[in-house]
Protein backbone atom coordinates (compact mmCIF):
# COMPACT_ATOMS: atom_id res chain seq x y z
CA UNK A 1 0.00 0.00 0.00
CA UNK A 2 1.54 3.61 -0.63
CA UNK A 3 1.80 6.16 2.00
CA UNK A 4 -0.93 8.05 0.13
CA UNK A 5 -3.63 5.52 0.03
CA UNK A 6 -2.48 4.64 3.94
CA UNK A 7 -3.70 8.11 4.38
CA UNK A 8 -7.01 7.64 3.06
CA UNK A 9 -7.66 4.63 4.90
CA UNK A 10 -6.58 6.53 7.95
CA UNK A 11 -8.98 9.66 6.88
CA UNK A 12 -11.88 7.45 6.13
CA UNK A 13 -11.44 5.09 8.88
CA UNK A 14 -14.51 5.31 11.48
CA UNK A 15 -12.08 6.96 14.56
CA UNK A 16 -11.12 9.86 11.98
CA UNK A 17 -14.54 10.24 11.04
CA UNK A 18 -15.60 10.58 14.22
CA UNK A 19 -13.20 12.85 15.25
CA UNK A 20 -14.02 15.02 12.26
CA UNK A 21 -17.50 15.59 13.27
CA UNK A 22 -16.80 17.15 16.26
CA UNK A 23 -17.40 20.90 16.44
CA UNK A 24 -14.78 23.45 16.34
CA UNK A 25 -14.32 24.01 20.17
CA UNK A 26 -12.69 20.38 20.15
CA UNK A 27 -10.36 21.72 17.67
CA UNK A 28 -9.49 24.29 19.24
CA UNK A 29 -8.55 22.79 22.54
CA UNK A 30 -6.63 20.52 20.23
CA UNK A 31 -5.00 22.99 19.33
CA UNK A 32 -4.01 24.45 22.77
CA UNK A 33 -3.14 20.97 24.18
CA UNK A 34 -0.85 20.32 21.03
CA UNK A 35 1.23 23.97 22.14
CA UNK A 36 1.20 23.63 26.04
CA UNK A 37 2.88 20.32 25.01
CA UNK A 38 5.10 21.73 22.89
CA UNK A 39 6.15 24.64 25.16
CA UNK A 40 6.54 21.80 28.16
CA UNK A 41 9.07 19.46 25.88
CA UNK A 42 10.81 22.89 24.33
CA UNK A 43 11.19 24.14 27.98
CA UNK A 44 12.43 21.05 29.83
CA UNK A 45 15.19 20.53 26.49
CA UNK A 46 16.00 24.03 26.89
CA UNK A 47 16.90 23.76 30.37
CA UNK A 48 19.22 20.83 30.06
CA UNK A 49 21.02 22.15 27.02
CA UNK A 50 21.54 25.60 28.79
CA UNK A 51 23.20 23.39 31.49
CA UNK A 52 25.10 21.19 28.92
CA UNK A 53 26.61 23.93 27.58
CA UNK A 54 27.01 25.63 30.80
CA UNK A 55 25.07 28.52 30.47
CA UNK A 56 22.13 27.62 32.34
CA UNK A 57 21.15 26.43 36.27
CA UNK A 58 25.20 25.97 36.73
CA UNK A 59 25.13 24.62 40.62
CA UNK A 60 23.06 21.43 39.84
CA UNK A 61 24.10 18.51 38.34
CA UNK A 62 22.98 17.42 34.66
CA UNK A 63 21.70 14.03 36.19
CA UNK A 64 19.47 15.87 38.85
CA UNK A 65 18.32 18.59 36.19
CA UNK A 66 17.55 15.66 33.36
CA UNK A 67 15.92 13.69 35.85
CA UNK A 68 13.66 16.33 37.32
CA UNK A 69 12.53 17.56 33.93
CA UNK A 70 12.26 14.59 32.51
CA UNK A 71 8.31 14.41 33.43
CA UNK A 72 8.10 17.54 31.66
CA UNK A 73 9.19 15.63 28.47
CA UNK A 74 7.19 12.56 28.78
CA UNK A 75 4.08 14.84 29.77
CA UNK A 76 4.96 17.31 26.79
CA UNK A 77 5.30 13.98 24.32
CA UNK A 78 1.67 12.81 25.54
CA UNK A 79 0.42 15.57 24.70
CA UNK A 80 1.73 16.55 21.59
CA UNK A 81 0.96 13.44 20.05
CA UNK A 82 -2.99 12.72 20.99
CA UNK A 83 -3.52 16.14 20.16
CA UNK A 84 -1.49 15.54 16.97
CA UNK A 85 -3.15 12.56 15.74
CA UNK A 86 -6.60 14.25 16.77
CA UNK A 87 -5.98 17.00 14.39
CA UNK A 88 -4.10 14.93 11.68
CA UNK A 89 -6.33 11.87 11.28
CA UNK A 90 -9.61 13.70 10.24
CA UNK A 91 -7.69 15.49 7.18
CA UNK A 92 -4.81 13.35 6.68
CA UNK A 93 -4.77 13.57 3.32
CA UNK A 94 -4.75 17.35 3.21
CA UNK A 95 -1.18 17.13 5.36
CA UNK A 96 -0.05 14.27 2.56
CA UNK A 97 1.00 16.98 0.12
CA UNK A 98 2.76 19.85 2.57
CA UNK A 99 6.38 19.12 2.35
CA UNK A 100 6.30 21.21 5.84
CA UNK A 101 4.34 18.48 7.17
CA UNK A 102 6.96 15.87 6.07
CA UNK A 103 10.06 18.37 7.39
CA UNK A 104 8.39 18.30 10.84
CA UNK A 105 7.57 14.28 10.78
CA UNK A 106 11.05 13.60 9.82
CA UNK A 107 12.75 16.36 12.58
CA UNK A 108 10.23 14.83 15.00
CA UNK A 109 11.46 11.41 14.67
CA UNK A 110 15.43 12.51 14.41
CA UNK A 111 14.67 14.28 17.81
CA UNK A 112 12.82 11.84 19.21
CA UNK A 113 16.48 9.02 18.04
CA UNK A 114 18.85 11.78 19.99
CA UNK A 115 16.52 12.31 22.59
CA UNK A 116 16.46 8.49 23.79
CA UNK A 117 20.34 7.61 22.75
CA UNK A 118 22.98 10.67 22.79
CA UNK A 119 20.72 12.98 25.05
CA UNK A 120 20.03 10.46 27.75
CA UNK A 121 23.37 9.17 27.17
CA UNK A 122 24.98 12.25 27.73
CA UNK A 123 22.77 13.57 30.45
CA UNK A 124 22.95 10.80 32.73
CA UNK A 125 26.96 11.57 33.90
CA UNK A 126 27.89 14.41 36.03
CA UNK A 127 30.79 15.55 34.22
CA UNK A 128 30.29 14.57 30.00
CA UNK A 129 33.05 15.25 27.71
CA UNK A 130 33.00 18.69 26.99
CA UNK A 131 32.65 18.40 23.28
CA UNK A 132 30.14 15.73 23.06
CA UNK A 133 27.56 17.92 25.72
CA UNK A 134 27.77 20.89 23.46
CA UNK A 135 27.13 19.17 20.49
CA UNK A 136 24.29 16.76 21.55
CA UNK A 137 23.13 19.97 23.31
CA UNK A 138 23.13 22.26 19.54
CA UNK A 139 21.75 19.17 18.38
CA UNK A 140 18.81 18.72 20.38
CA UNK A 141 17.58 22.40 20.35
CA UNK A 142 18.02 22.63 17.06
CA UNK A 143 15.69 19.60 16.12
CA UNK A 144 13.31 20.20 18.71
CA UNK A 145 13.02 24.01 17.74
CA UNK A 146 12.60 22.62 13.82
CA UNK A 147 9.47 20.33 14.73
CA UNK A 148 7.99 23.75 16.52
CA UNK A 149 9.64 25.53 13.26
CA UNK A 150 8.26 23.18 10.63
CA UNK A 151 4.70 22.99 12.35
CA UNK A 152 4.13 26.56 12.22
CA UNK A 153 5.00 26.55 8.77
CA UNK A 154 2.45 23.65 7.89
CA UNK A 155 -0.53 26.12 8.29
CA UNK A 156 1.81 28.93 5.91
CA UNK A 157 1.81 25.97 3.19
CA UNK A 158 -2.01 24.53 3.47
CA UNK B 1 -5.20 59.37 17.60
CA UNK B 2 -7.17 55.88 17.96
CA UNK B 3 -5.46 52.42 18.45
CA UNK B 4 -7.40 51.52 15.14
CA UNK B 5 -6.18 54.27 13.06
CA UNK B 6 -2.64 53.80 14.13
CA UNK B 7 -2.97 50.26 13.51
CA UNK B 8 -3.86 51.06 9.71
CA UNK B 9 -1.38 53.69 9.42
CA UNK B 10 1.28 51.18 10.64
CA UNK B 11 -0.45 48.73 8.17
CA UNK B 12 -0.10 51.06 5.19
CA UNK B 13 2.73 51.91 5.62
CA UNK B 14 5.66 50.90 3.09
CA UNK B 15 7.21 48.77 5.72
CA UNK B 16 3.81 47.66 6.49
CA UNK B 17 3.52 45.93 3.54
CA UNK B 18 6.55 45.20 3.14
CA UNK B 19 6.25 43.08 5.81
CA UNK B 20 2.85 41.76 4.88
CA UNK B 21 3.77 41.08 1.35
CA UNK B 22 7.22 39.12 1.55
CA UNK B 23 6.79 35.57 0.80
CA UNK B 24 9.50 34.36 3.51
CA UNK B 25 10.02 37.10 6.16
CA UNK B 26 6.11 36.95 7.37
CA UNK B 27 5.92 33.55 8.05
CA UNK B 28 10.12 33.39 9.43
CA UNK B 29 8.85 36.19 11.82
CA UNK B 30 6.14 34.31 12.75
CA UNK B 31 7.83 30.90 13.68
CA UNK B 32 10.55 33.15 15.36
CA UNK B 33 7.91 34.36 17.54
CA UNK B 34 6.41 30.93 18.03
CA UNK B 35 9.65 29.15 19.31
CA UNK B 36 10.90 32.88 21.27
CA UNK B 37 7.77 31.10 23.60
CA UNK B 38 10.18 28.41 24.88
CA UNK B 39 12.61 30.98 26.06
CA UNK B 40 10.37 33.44 27.10
CA UNK B 41 7.15 31.87 28.36
CA UNK B 42 8.72 28.55 28.96
CA UNK B 43 11.58 29.77 31.51
CA UNK B 44 9.47 32.35 33.13
CA UNK B 45 7.05 29.41 34.12
CA UNK B 46 9.93 27.47 35.47
CA UNK B 47 10.26 30.35 38.00
CA UNK B 48 6.81 30.61 38.60
CA UNK B 49 6.95 26.75 39.46
CA UNK B 50 10.04 26.92 41.60
CA UNK B 51 7.98 30.10 43.30
CA UNK B 52 4.85 28.07 43.74
CA UNK B 53 6.78 24.95 45.28
CA UNK B 54 6.25 22.82 42.65
CA UNK B 55 9.43 22.33 40.65
CA UNK B 56 13.15 21.88 40.79
CA UNK B 57 12.59 22.16 45.08
CA UNK B 58 16.45 21.68 45.96
CA UNK B 59 17.68 24.63 43.30
CA UNK B 60 17.90 27.97 45.49
CA UNK B 61 15.17 30.31 44.41
CA UNK B 62 17.74 32.96 43.94
CA UNK B 63 19.91 30.97 41.66
CA UNK B 64 16.88 30.10 39.85
CA UNK B 65 15.67 33.78 39.40
CA UNK B 66 19.40 34.88 39.06
CA UNK B 67 20.87 32.37 36.51
CA UNK B 68 17.98 32.18 33.85
CA UNK B 69 17.22 35.58 33.95
CA UNK B 70 19.19 36.79 31.09
CA UNK B 71 17.93 33.89 28.95
CA UNK B 72 14.47 34.87 30.09
CA UNK B 73 15.15 38.48 29.00
CA UNK B 74 16.44 37.55 25.67
CA UNK B 75 13.70 35.32 25.21
CA UNK B 76 11.22 38.18 25.87
CA UNK B 77 13.27 41.06 23.47
CA UNK B 78 12.60 38.46 20.96
CA UNK B 79 8.57 37.56 21.69
CA UNK B 80 8.39 41.18 21.99
CA UNK B 81 10.38 42.67 19.09
CA UNK B 82 8.86 39.55 16.64
CA UNK B 83 4.84 40.64 17.94
CA UNK B 84 5.25 44.31 16.92
CA UNK B 85 6.26 43.33 13.67
CA UNK B 86 3.45 41.00 13.10
CA UNK B 87 1.51 44.15 14.52
CA UNK B 88 2.87 46.62 12.17
CA UNK B 89 2.15 43.87 9.35
CA UNK B 90 -1.62 42.47 10.00
CA UNK B 91 -2.71 45.25 13.20
CA UNK B 92 -6.31 45.93 12.10
CA UNK B 93 -6.55 42.01 11.31
CA UNK B 94 -5.77 41.65 14.26
CA UNK B 95 -7.45 44.38 16.22
CA UNK B 96 -10.80 42.91 15.07
CA UNK B 97 -10.56 39.73 16.73
CA UNK B 98 -11.85 39.95 19.82
CA UNK B 99 -9.44 37.57 21.99
CA UNK B 100 -5.63 39.95 20.58
CA UNK B 101 -7.21 42.99 23.04
CA UNK B 102 -7.03 40.83 25.58
CA UNK B 103 -3.56 38.77 25.12
CA UNK B 104 -2.40 42.40 25.50
CA UNK B 105 -4.39 43.33 28.68
CA UNK B 106 -3.24 39.94 29.83
CA UNK B 107 0.40 41.27 28.73
CA UNK B 108 0.24 44.16 30.56
CA UNK B 109 -0.92 42.31 33.75
CA UNK B 110 1.96 39.91 33.71
CA UNK B 111 4.45 42.65 33.35
CA UNK B 112 3.13 44.76 36.59
CA UNK B 113 3.35 41.44 38.27
CA UNK B 114 6.43 41.31 37.25
CA UNK B 115 7.55 44.46 38.01
CA UNK B 116 5.41 44.47 41.68
CA UNK B 117 7.30 41.15 42.31
CA UNK B 118 10.89 42.18 41.62
CA UNK B 119 10.33 45.56 43.69
CA UNK B 120 9.02 43.70 46.40
CA UNK B 121 10.77 40.55 46.91
CA UNK B 122 13.32 40.69 43.82
CA UNK B 123 16.38 42.41 46.42
CA UNK B 124 16.01 40.44 49.49
CA UNK B 125 15.48 36.82 47.90
CA UNK B 126 18.26 35.36 49.31
CA UNK B 127 16.49 36.11 52.72
CA UNK B 128 13.37 35.07 52.43
CA UNK B 129 14.34 32.28 49.41
CA UNK B 130 16.25 30.49 52.22
CA UNK B 131 13.14 29.45 54.06
CA UNK B 132 11.16 26.82 53.77
CA UNK B 133 7.86 28.68 53.26
CA UNK B 134 8.36 31.61 51.00
CA UNK B 135 5.98 34.51 52.16
CA UNK B 136 2.69 34.21 50.69
CA UNK B 137 2.97 37.52 48.25
CA UNK B 138 5.91 35.94 46.63
CA UNK B 139 4.05 32.59 46.14
CA UNK B 140 1.08 34.52 44.55
CA UNK B 141 2.99 36.66 41.85
CA UNK B 142 4.22 33.13 41.09
CA UNK B 143 0.68 32.28 40.67
CA UNK B 144 -0.44 35.17 38.63
CA UNK B 145 2.43 34.76 36.36
CA UNK B 146 1.52 31.62 36.13
CA UNK B 147 -1.63 31.81 35.45
CA UNK B 148 -1.52 35.08 33.30
CA UNK B 149 1.23 33.82 30.96
CA UNK B 150 -0.67 30.61 30.02
CA UNK B 151 -4.02 32.82 29.15
CA UNK B 152 -1.59 34.86 26.55
CA UNK B 153 0.03 31.59 25.00
CA UNK B 154 -4.03 30.57 25.07
CA UNK B 155 -5.27 34.11 23.44
CA UNK B 156 -2.11 33.57 21.00
CA UNK B 157 -3.02 30.39 19.90
CA UNK B 158 -6.71 31.32 19.41
CA UNK B 159 -5.56 34.19 17.05
CA UNK B 160 -4.95 32.73 13.97
CA UNK B 161 -7.27 29.57 15.02
CA UNK B 162 -10.32 32.65 14.85
CA UNK B 163 -8.69 34.02 12.30
CA UNK B 164 -9.10 30.58 9.66
CA UNK B 165 -12.47 30.06 10.97
CA UNK B 166 -13.77 33.47 10.52
CA UNK B 167 -12.69 33.59 6.81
Amino acid sequence: MSTESLFKELQNSSLSQSIGQLDSITGAFAQLFHIAGFLLILTAVLLVNLRLIGLGLNKQTIPNLAKATKPLVIYGLVLLLFSGLFTFLPSATLYYPNPAFWLKIYLFVFALIIQFTLYRKVTSVEAPNRILAGLTAVLSITLWFGVAFAGRAIGFLN
Amino acid sequence: MSVVSLLQQMHDSEFGTALRESLYMFPLIEGIHLIGLALSVGLIIVTDLRLIGGFLKEVPVADVLKQLRPWLLAGFVITFVTGILLLWAEGPRMWAIPVFPIKLVLIVLAGLNAIWFEYKYGRTVHDWGAHVHFPKGAKLAGWVSLVSWSAVVVCGRLIPYLEATQH
